[in-house]
């Protein structure tokens, strides 16, 4: 028995031999693939924080950053903002002209060879699409009258029309005319419209649109049925357009359909994994005055801000522009070969005074008496440490750090400089409690005056600022109350509190956006605060297209504000963009979306 | 019994039944949907708040909302993602995947590692080892996740990714590595003074063999095994298995795990050409594996003699690590087309994410590339998970050890190995049944910070990303999901606990 087994495990130990003694000696990665991964040297990576979810950045969820960076990489567009939040129109991809200011006529034509990367001609067909889910005039449903199905999408039953976009503006407008080549577009308001030029712009493809809606093959034919069912009014075939549009663009990973992902920009998408990257390659087609600076771009997400700056410090990510806090730019000021800028963001905080809850700052606390209302709050706002916020809060993290001394302007943008030198913002530039002291004894209030201050709570910039600003304003002769709440942002306007700060979120320059803010009654009106003449000029505004009358205007606002002492601008939020400088060169981050993305054309890699 | 199960299955629903009402309740107070459009100067404001308030019924009072939601559950719909409109089913479908990718390897490891420094603890009771054994376990019991995270991230993916660079191994390192290998040993083995320094000396002698072979050889460079390292450590393996299995006496299942071993280092060759000709998957690996454990139990019963299924269990036991050994060589041999590859640049440890972006050149690479992703959060979860086994383990080796049937074992002249192996650490288990089940079942729930600090987008990602996005049918899906698991958790290990130890009844 014993002597078999041993013969058995001979015989298998050297067949096992034998088979051995014919391999080769080496054997090195057979099937591997060339191993180099494509154009490598001219790719970079750019971290981000939120993954891309709908191809349509215009219907009411689709529109966020996460979104539209991607898009701006791939689709042009017929003007976009500059890093001085200057608007510049993009010529190579199409025009437009103001035909008559009254009625306010514009005329857009597309430029000739712009084509969707699956080779149809972008045309007005295109821009028609957008302004019918854009006016809403087609509709036929209200927007909070919408039944939503189960993937959160508008029910459209019996030919019912709901395009379901998140665009104000275009409502007063008329259906648009559309040229005998196809190329243009002619745009007529019902009434003058300031912020006419940013309110039209190519979206998704109309003839995908009108492909995959009414079932066509045919890219021309498709345009041509949606142009006569907009033109038309045709709710039987609109119903399925506006369907298609608000849910046919949603996709997380590379859609199979690659018409459901076409571009007319710079860039194509080439792949994308469901939360973890999107892919992005120059597009060979596109002629414009844009081309891509990188061949290969890819966004990389990540959420987690101090993850990413690891990211880019073991060379997974090339480019990031995280919010800036004081970790952030530490850590990323201590890593080699890493070239940082610091900004402002479209967001900035302010200071407002209540005027209609009975407290400190209400004249009905005074028995209707306004002039000691005003003297209260300018003293308020005169012993308001601005200079010291920004000293010790955003100057750590921003490059010449400044007060904001517009409430209508963000800084750097146009007609900033303007605005500041005459709106009387002066008056409060520097913290003087003894001359608070002064008015309020003018005035005959006694102090100290309770101020019931609201805040976010779990917020470390906004606990610091309450630090800063309480010691000094006691000097003056206010009790800062700490009303701090985590529920700030549905507390917004209730009355329980005096004074509140916190950030408003600009997205454009748009000057028509802050009448809701400050005009009497306005949805952003959160504090009160009710003046004629400031609504009659916002009245005025808004119809006003020349950019100096707007300025003018503008300041004339402004000064009132500050004149009634309404609260104060502090600072814009700083922001912060980082690149690895082996890999990247020509980075220059915008103040609003895109922030980093912005100027990709300029981007190239170090020799 | 069949009364336990259903007094135990209906207490267990109401118990699911009452968490969602008050989980959802609770998320209900603590999320703001609208809290994005609060500060917003869009001049759309109005509308789009009416819209999203309309579309998330949100003037509805919570509980009819809740209502509205568990009567979706039956049909299987688990609601919506409202921002991107995904459907929560989906979005749990990958996001399981996800965390079991990332936590699987980690467990296992975890659990082999605690209950191994467990027994070896319990063995040193009060020794020097012990102690360290037990300062180190509570100091890693208590750290952080996020600040382990950081750390590993800075030395071990950025500070070793450099040091590949310019890789050199400084002196120190060698006298690191050969007092750190000579202490742990000689202080884990124990005896006698000359024993402890006869362990110690080998025991140096071997870490500053493979320091220097390390060295000499540019490894960090040029990584892999080669035939003769096979042969050495197949051997090694082979002998250390059956000691601990059945004893060096046993001569059948040494020459049973001794044979596995030459089998694996003749084969070295051949398996290359298997990796050339055959286009490699995990399907294939892990049927090679099976085939593998096979082989094994083939060869130890063609050893045979009058036990030989323990001879076969031996050589089993050996010829999956030795099977492992030729799989990591062929990995290995990768490393040099992987780490110069255009989009990996020399750094082939990542701090984030599951794979490099677009990085797609074949099974190997794409194994080291998931390698070098899954490292770090492996690390982490296994340094701040062994510590609660090794505690576990460590306290029931100690019951057992006292026990009477320990003291009859070695009065009636049974070997120290046989009384450790079979009598005690078996026994030792038993507890353990009941944990080991409650933290498998459980890590379907995920890792909530790990898989946030390493961008893995598993279940605890979606629970903590939704939450702070302020979407509650993925937070409620988790929660329900979780709330499920760990009923039946419990329930799976009251059942393993009284199958295994008799001891134990269910009863109505």
């Amino acid at each position: 028995m014993k002597i078999r087994r041993i013969t058995a495990a001979a015989t298998a130990v050297a067949l096992a031999a034998a088979l051995a003694a014919c391999a080769p000696p080496e054997d090195e990665d057979g099937g591997d693939g060339d191993g180099n991964g494509g154009n490598a040297d001219t790719s970079i990576t750019v971290g981000w924080n939120q993954p891309f979810y709908s191809y349509n950045s215009d219907t009411s969820n689709g529109n966020a950053t996460a979104n539209s960076i991607i898009l701006y990489l791939m689709n042009s567009g017929l003007n976009y903002y500059d890093a001085n939040q200057e608007l510049i129109a993009d010529e190579s991809f199409g025009s437009y002209e103001l035909l008559s200011e009254d009625p306010l006529t514009v005329e857009y034509t597309i430029a000739d060879g712009v084509e969707w990367s699956d080779g149809t001609p972008v045309d007005a067909s295109d821009l028609l699409l957008a302004w019918a889910a854009g006016s809403g005039v087609v509709n036929t449903v209200e927007a909070d009258a919408v039944e939503r199905d189960e993937s959160n999408y508008p029910v459209l039953d019996d030919g019912a029309v709901f395009f379901d976009s998140s665009s104000a503006g275009l409502g007063f407008t008329d259906i648009p005319e559309i040229s005998e080549d196809g190329k243009s577009l002619t745009l007529t308001y019902s009434e003058p419209f300031a912020d006419w030029e940013v309110q039209l712009d190519v979206g998704v493809p109309a003839h995908v649109t009108a492909m995959q809606a009414l079932d066509i093959e045919d890219p021309q034919e498709a345009k041509d049925a949606l142009v006569d069912a907009i033109t038309t009014e045709d709710a039987a075939a609109l119903s399925p357009i506006a369907n298609f549009w608000n849910s046919g663009y949603d996709f997380t990973e590379l859609p199979d359909d690659p018409s459901l992902y076409l571009s007319n920009g710079a860039y194509v998408l080439t792949d994308m994994v469901d939360g973890q990257y999107a892919t992005l390659e120059a597009n060979d087609g596109y002629t414009g005055e844009r081309p891509a600076g990188i061949e290969t771009v890819t966004v990389s997400w990540n959420e987690d801000p101090n993850a990413q700056v690891q990211q880019l410090e073991n060379g997974e990510v090339d480019l990031m522009g995280p919010q800036a806090t004081t970790d952030i730019v530490d850590a990323l000021g201590g890593i080699d070969g890493v070239e940082l800028e610091t900004g402002v963001e479209g967001t900035y905080e302010h200071l407002d005074l209540v005027f209609n809850n009975g407290g400190p700052f209400d004249p009905a606390t005074y028995g209707g008496d306004e002039a000691t209302a005003l003297a209260v709050r300018q003293a308020f706002l005169t012993a308001l440490p601005r200079q010291d916020i920004i000293d010790r809060l955003i100057a750590p993290l921003q490059d010449g750090a400044e007060v904001r001394d517009s409430q209508l302007i963000t800084p750097g943008a146009p007609g900033y400089d303007e605005i500041i030198a005459d709106n009387g913002s002066d008056q409060y530039s520097e913290s003087d409690p003894a001359a608070a002291q002064a008015i309020l004894a003018e005035a005959g209030v006694t102090a100290p005056i309770d101020v019931r201050t609201m805040f976010a709570a779990d917020n470390v910039r906004r606990d610091n600022i309450f630090n800063i600003i309480q010691p000094v304003l006691a000097e003056a002769g206010f009790n800062l109350v700490d009303a701090r709440n985590a529920d700030w942002g549905s507390k917004l306007g209730d009355g329980t509190y005096d004074a509140v700060y916190f950030g408003w979120q600009s997205t454009s320059t748009a000057v028509t956006e802050s009448q809701a803010t400050f005009g009497t009654g306005g949805l952003n009106n959160l504090n009160g605060f009710s003046d004629p003449e400031v609504d009659a000029l916002f009245d005025q505004l808004a119809v006003t297209t020349d950019e100096d009358e707007q300025i003018d205007i503008q300041t004339q606002i402004d000064t009132i504000l500050f004149d009634a002492a309404y609260g104060l601008t502090l600072f814009q939020f700083p922001s912060v963009a980082a690149w690895n400088t082996d890999r990247l060169e020509g980075v220059e981050p915008a103040p609003l979306n895109p922030t980093i993305f912005y100027g990709y054309w300029n981007w190239s890699v170090p020799e | 019994m069949f009364m336990f199960l259903t007094r135990r299955l209906l207490t267990s629903a109401l118990v699911v039944l009452i968490s969602t009402l008050v989980m959802y309740v609770l998320v209900s107070i603590a999320i703001d949907p609208l809290e994005d459009l609060r500060a917003s100067t869009d001049p759309n404001k109005e509308a789009l708040i009416a819209s999203r308030t309309n579309a998330l019924d949100l003037n509805t009072p919570v509980l009819l909302r809740y209502l509205d939601w568990l009567s979706g559950i039956p049909r299987g719909y688990l609601g919506v993602n409202w921002q991107t409109n995904q459907q929560v089913t989906e979005l749990l479908s990958g996001a399981v995947t996800t965390t079991l990718q990332l936590v699987t390897v980690a467990a296992l490891l975890a659990i082999m590692l605690g209950v191994f420094v467990g027994i070896v603890s319990a063995l040193r009771q009060y020794s020097g080892f012990d102690y360290s054994l037990t300062l180190l376990s509570f100091l890693l019991y208590s750290l952080p996740t996020f600040w382990v995270a950081v750390l590993l991230k800075q030395f071990l993916a950025i500070e070793f990714n450099n040091f590949l660079d310019e890789p050199g191994i400084a002196w120190w390192f060698y006298v690191v590595v050969i007092l750190a290998s000579g202490i742990v040993t000689m202080a884990a083995v124990g005896g006698t003074a000359r024993k402890r320094l006869q362990v110690f000396g080998i025991a140096a002698g071997a870490g500053l063999v493979a320091v220097a072979y390390m060295d000499l050889t540019d490894f960090f460079v040029t990584p892999g095994l080669g035939i003769i390292m096979v042969a050495v450590l197949g051997i090694a393996i082979a002998v250390g298995v059956t000691g601990l299995s059945t004893g060096l006496g046993d001569r059948r299942s040494l020459y049973a795990a001794l044979t596995v071993a030459v089998l694996g280092v003749v084969l070295y060759y051949p398996m290359l050409y298997v990796w050339y000709y055959i286009e490699v998957n995990w399907l294939i690996i892990i049927g090679l594996g099976v085939l593998t454990v096979l082989v094994g139990l083939g060869v130890g019963l063609v050893w045979g003699g009058p036990d030989k299924w323990t001879v076969a269990r031996t050589a089993a036991l050996t010829a999956v690590p030795v099977a492992m050994l030729l799989f990591v060589d062929r990995l290995l041999s990768s490393w040099d087309s992987f780490v110069d590859n255009g989009l990996i640049r020399g750094r082939p440890i990542s701090t984030s994410g599951r794979r490099t972006p677009n990085f797609d050149e074949g099974f190997w690479l794409n194994t080291l590339d998931l390698f070098g992703h899954l490292l770090l959060p492996t690390v982490t979860l296994v340094l701040i998970s062994f510590a609660s086994y090794s505690r576990y383990s460590r306290a029931s080796t100690l019951e057992v050890l006292n026990q009477d049937y320990m003291r009859t074992a070695r009065a009636k002249g049974l070997t120290e190995r046989t009384v450790i192996m079979r009598h005690a650490f078996r026994n030792a288990l038993i507890p353990l049944a009941s944990i080991v089940p409650v933290d498998i079942i459980t890590l379907v729930g995920g890792a909530v910070i790990t898989e946030r600090i390493f961008g893995w987008r598993g279940m605890g990602f979606l629970f903590a990303d939704s939450l702070e996005k302020n979407i509650i049918d993925p937070v409620m899906a988790y929660l329900l999901i979780v709330a499920i698991l760990a009923v039946v958790a419990n329930f799976v290990a009251d059942l393993m606990y009284a199958v295994l130890d008799p001891r134990i009844r269910v009863n109505a």
